[in-house]
């Protein structure tokens, strides 16, 4: 829920990339043991339904993200696409 | 053949966390595979569990273990899986199963008995309980008495036979729905055709009643220097694996594979994989750019395949190569 607040605030012509970035950090993760299996759930409906660049679906991608590679998660909002409110607000959430 | 007929099928082995298999199974039913099938080893998670979620996640994709053995797996066993997925997917199973893997079998201290017997035993005990008989089964290596399930089965479901050396080719065509063929290369799979086509011909059969299909190792990326180094670590253990006939049938330096043996035995993964040569990549697998993985398919389909298959590594992202492959590939061949 926090995370689905969190996102809102990132701008629709971001969440393409930004789903994109944090599907492939996940999915090239070494930490796959930081998943939890309800959330890799919550992930592969979405994917199967087609909605993992939606608001619910980039919440759990970012979820994730920030569990497996947070560092790389916080590298890709700050510098890469410049989402330094929404770097903020998970910092504060860590 | 009609070459538009092929079937793309594409192969996993759920080594990673089951939530990347099955991202990757969601992505490849999405980008148009119409095959999916599962690796069963022993140290990887299980084929069946992977398989279930394979179900719960797709609606439309064709899949099933490829390959499962007999040894590890009791017959009635693996009867019992497959009718219970089939239970989930109806109509979307298929059976994978072969003689299994000597290296895998040797850790488990399982004797890879009559391995022929064994697949055709399997498949005959197989068949009949998804008929759902009473099945009795007097065999050389498998017996049941009486054994039938409490439930009742729906559909035939395929079975495709596991196959490299020319008796289970043969058997396989003869008693098989479909042929897997551990080949990437048109000499390899001219050879293995040429067997089936004589079990075929015992059965009565047609050829085009057989699903001949080439499980490819395969690598697939716009940059043909990037493909080939995700290729490398596959074919230096493919042709570390291959009997001198079929170095010979690709002209291979014995000594150089002889040499990728010794360092791969060692854990010198740095020597195995520094002296795979160009030839060996050709040999042993699918790779490239996308036009010249169309070019090599091409030569696959005139060779007499009905199904090709999509093996590890797919290539140096696999995600994005399953992309590259539904885009660049797959609609060359799907008009």
């Amino acid at each position: 829920m926090a995370y689905q607040k969190i996102v809102k605030k990132v701008p629709v012509e971001k969440w393409e990339k930004l789903s994109d970035k944090l599907i492939d950090f996940l999915l090239k993760s070494k930490k796959e043991d930081k998943m939890p299996s309800g959330l890799a759930n919550t992930i592969l409906s979405q994917w199967q339904q087609g909605s993992l660049t939606t608001e619910a679906g980039l919440a759990a991608l970012l979820e994730a993200a920030v569990l497996l590679e947070s560092e790389k998660t916080m590298e890709l909002l700050e510098q890469e696409l410049q989402l330094l409110d929404i770097a903020k607000a998970v910092k504060e959430m860590k | 053949m009609v070459l538009g007929m092929v079937r793309f099928g594409i192969e996993f082995v759920p080594r990673e966390a089951y939530w990347k298999t099955i991202y990757y199974a969601i992505q490849a039913e999405k980008r148009g595979f119409d095959n999916l099938w599962i690796t069963d080893h022993y140290n990887n998670r299980n084929v069946y569990v992977t398989l279930t979620a394979t179900a719960m996640y797709t609606k439309k994709i064709v899949f099933g273990p490829g390959v499962t053995n007999p040894y590890l797996v009791n017959p009635v066993v693996t009867a019992q899986s497959i009718v219970s997925l089939n239970e989930l997917a109806p109509g979307r199973v298929v059976l994978g199963i072969g003689a299994g893997d000597k290296t895998t079998l040797d850790f488990v201290g399982v004797e890879m008995e009559k391995p022929l017997t064994s697949v055709v035993e399997t498949i005959e005990i197989f068949r009949r309980m998804m008929e759902g008989k009473s099945v009795t089964f007097e065999g050389e290596v498998f017996k049941t008495k009486g054994t039938k399930f409490n439930f009742k089965t729906k559909e035939k479901i395929p079975v495709y036979v596991g196959a490299q050396g020319p008796k289970m080719l043969e058997t396989a065509g003869k008693i098989g729905d479909g042929v897997l063929i551990n080949a990437s290369h048109p000499k390899d799979v001219d050879y293995a055709v040429d067997c089936i086509k004589r079990g075929v011909s015992e059965a009565g059969k047609n050829l085009a009643d057989v699903d001949i299909t080439a499980y490819t190792s395969f690598s697939v990326h716009e940059n043909l220097e990037k493909a080939k180094e995700a290729a490398v670590p596959v074919v230096a253990f493919i042709t570390a694996g291959s009997p001198n006939v079929v170095l010979e049938r690709h002209e291979i330096d014995l000594k150089k594979a002889d040499k990728i043996r010794g360092a791969l035995k060692t854990g010198d993964f740095g020597q195995a994989f520094g002296s795979v040569s160009p030839e060996m990549i050709q040999a042993f697998s699918v790779c490239g750019t996308p036009d010249m993985c169309i070019e090599q398919i091409n030569r696959l389909l005139k060779a007499g395949i009905s199904q090709f298959v999509v093996g590890s590594p797919i290539g140096p992202n696999v995600r994005k190569s399953i992309d590259l492959i539904s885009e660049k590939i797959i609609p060359h061949f799907k008009k």
